[in-house]
């Protein structure tokens, strides 16, 4: 027999108790399945896919394009390059928010509805524990495997078309605008999740923003200053390198980063209130 | 200290309302320590109502409530450090195996060393009878499997409490068994607090007993007082030949409160309160046997059993309400 004295108390401060062994459990939903390898390989394969038969095979929207289009990108290999891109960073970014939405809409609702949350949290567990390892142990993967993957192998695809590395700066800034318009989807369906007792608001509501997101700003042109949802054509623009107002580029930047903490506090509230 | 307190857990007036419906109404209630401690109620009554008050899963709307005499609202993580908790469906990590099931839950409380935390877990497998069964997946389980597991991982940080929400409520009778056998196992090592509707598991392991219905604590107390029932001691004394001048002989008796007669198969059964245990043992006897007519046919306490005084007191609440 073993007695309590034996074992080493939990090491979490108060304030984030049972963090670790939550954020163990998170993560190994990811690395410790196939859910890892399956969704590398899928979101590389699609948008690396894509973004390749835009390169290398005969484009259509290449022979279609004008001369002083072509002019204006540097050349046809160069207009071919602001072509594929486009698949892979404004195509992209709204394809993979849809990812993070399908692979995050059940996190929290999943566990509420089976009792799992209810277990977990008659354990010495902080609510707040709780949701940063649902935040920090899925943005880990989500960002490695649907952004950082796709994007390592588009570089490479990209740098071989061009016959010289691609420069790396503005493709990089491309992916990090890619990484908060992920970013922003997750916290705001993990959000959702806190929020709704069932999966099709969650679904709807982040949808409805990744959808109609770009329609809408259309009609009320403040809304692409103050959302993410211009952040396609702004990743698209920014890792090509073409002039794209800075006053915007910041301006949606930041409102996407204070929305997605808004919506990590919200969930943190929300979830501190939740009855079980 | 609190810490020595005779009471695990004390409530005072700890209420719990969704919307309109008064979930628990005013419960006052105090379990003692190391006392198996069988907390009864029908359906809806509020018991896994208050399991969840007392683990923190939910806010009281009035009251207060202490454990370990730590506030169940503002100390609620120090609490659940020193409880383990059974839910009436029990979850679990199902892709996860019995063993590792029970080091992930182990985790929670301790950080290692790895070999003393297996071999912690490797001892609640024992314990509940899994031990053949560690490193399959849980999807296999039968219901009374998972129940024992449940217990297990329960009591892996070896808690001061235990709160069980109807241990063995969906079990046959052979996994009712098993799990009441395991909660007696326990008894020495911890307080027990379970909630069940079915009384005869809780006349077999249970110590002290509370009744809860619609919302109301009813009833409390150790078993034999509640076993006891709402009447006072009654003895049931049956008798051959004329027994009509017997009633008004036992009225005249300062010690005996009431004496009811019922016919059944040629004999009369009186059923006589009395408030004075000793006096009746010796005297009750010598009073009916002083008529020579009278043949004294049965003599004995009545014994109640939990059933029945459950039922009277619930029935006797709902008709009051």
């Amino acid at each position: 027999m073993t007695a309590n004295a034996e074992l080493h108390k939990a090491r979490d401060g108060q304030g984030l108790r049972g963090f670790s062994n939550l954020f163990g459990k998170e993560s190994r939903a990811w690395w410790g399945t196939h859910r890892w390898w399956v969704n590398g390989l899928l979101w590389t394969g699609v948008l690396c896919g894509l973004t390749a038969i835009m390169l290398f095979l005969p484009n259509e929207e290449v022979f279609a394009a004008s001369a002083a289009e072509v002019a204006l990108a540097g050349g046809e290999t160069a207009y071919t390059l602001w072509i594929g891109l486009n698949i892979f960073f404004e195509f992209g970014v709204s394809l993979l928010a849809i990812g993070t939405v399908v692979l995050s809409q059940d996190l929290i609702i999943g566990e509420r509805h089976s009792g799992v949350a209810e277990w977990l949290l008659s354990k010495p567990v902080r609510r707040h524990a709780y949701i940063w390892a649902k935040v920090t142990a899925n943005a880990l993967p989500v960002l490695l495997l649907l952004v950082g993957l796709p994007s390592i192998v588009t570089y490479g695809i990209a740098s071989l078309r061009l016959g010289m590395p691609f420069p790396v700066r503005p493709f990089l800034s491309g992916v990090g605008i890619m990484a908060l318009n992920t970013w922003f989807y997750l916290s705001l369906t993990l959000m959702l999740g806190t929020l709704f007792n069932s999966r099709g608001p969650i679904l709807g509501v982040a949808l409805a923003s990744i959808l109609g997101g770009g329609l809408l700003g259309g009609f009320i042109e403040p809304l692409f200053w103050t959302t993410p949802w211009m952040l396609p054509k702004v990743a698209w623009l920014t890792a090509t390198g073409q002039t794209i107002s800075a006053e915007m580029r910041l301006s949606a930047l930041v409102a996407t980063t204070v929305w997605s903490a808004a919506f990590i506090l919200v969930a943190l509230m929300q979830f501190e209130k939740t009855e079980y | 200290m609190k810490q020595l307190d005779a009471f695990v857990i004390e409530t005072d007036n700890l209420s719990k309302s969704f919307e309109e419906v008064h979930a628990l109404r005013a419960v006052n209630l105090r379990v003692p320590r190391n006392s198996i401690f069988g907390f009864l109620g029908p359906n809806g009554a509020g018991k896994t109502t208050l399991m969840k008050l007392l683990l923190g899963l939910a806010r009281p709307t009035s009251g207060s409530g202490t454990i370990f005499g730590l506030d169940i609202v503002t100390e609620s993580v120090a609490i659940r450090e020193r409880i383990g908790y059974l839910a009436q469906q029990p979850r679990f990590i199902e892709q996860l195996t019995a063993r590792e099931n029970l080091v992930f839950t182990a985790k929670f409380f301790f950080s290692g060393p790895p070999a003393k935390i297996r071999a912690r877990c490797d001892e609640m497998l024992e314990l509940v009878g899994l031990s053949d069964k560690a490193d399959r997946p849980i999807k296999g389980f039968s219901g009374g499997e998972k129940q024992r597991l449940g217990i297990a991982l329960a009591q892996v940080n070896y808690p001061d409490l235990l709160i069980l929400d109807e241990p063995a409520s969906a079990l046959d009778p052979l996994g009712r068994q098993a799990v009441l056998d395991v909660m007696a196992r326990l008894r020495k090592h911890t307080t027990v607090f379970y909630s069940t509707h079915i009384l005869d598991d809780v006349q077999r392991v249970s110590d002290t007993v509370a009744i809860l219905n619609r919302g109301q604590l009813v009833a409390g107390g150790p078993i034999e007082q509640i076993l006891r029932g709402t009447e006072g001691v009654v003895y049931s004394v049956g008798v051959k030949g004329r027994s009509d001048g017997l009633g008004t002989r036992l009225a005249r008796l300062p010690w005996i409160t009431q004496a009811m007669v019922a016919q059944r198969n040629g004999t009369s059964v009186w059923q006589v309160s009395v408030s004075d245990e000793k006096t009746a043992e010796r005297e009750l006897l010598r009073q009916v046997l002083a008529d020579p007519s009278l043949t004294v046919v049965e003599f004995n306490r009545k014994r109640y059993d939990l059933e029945e005084v459950f039922m009277n007191i619930v029935r006797g609440d709902g008709h009051d309400g």
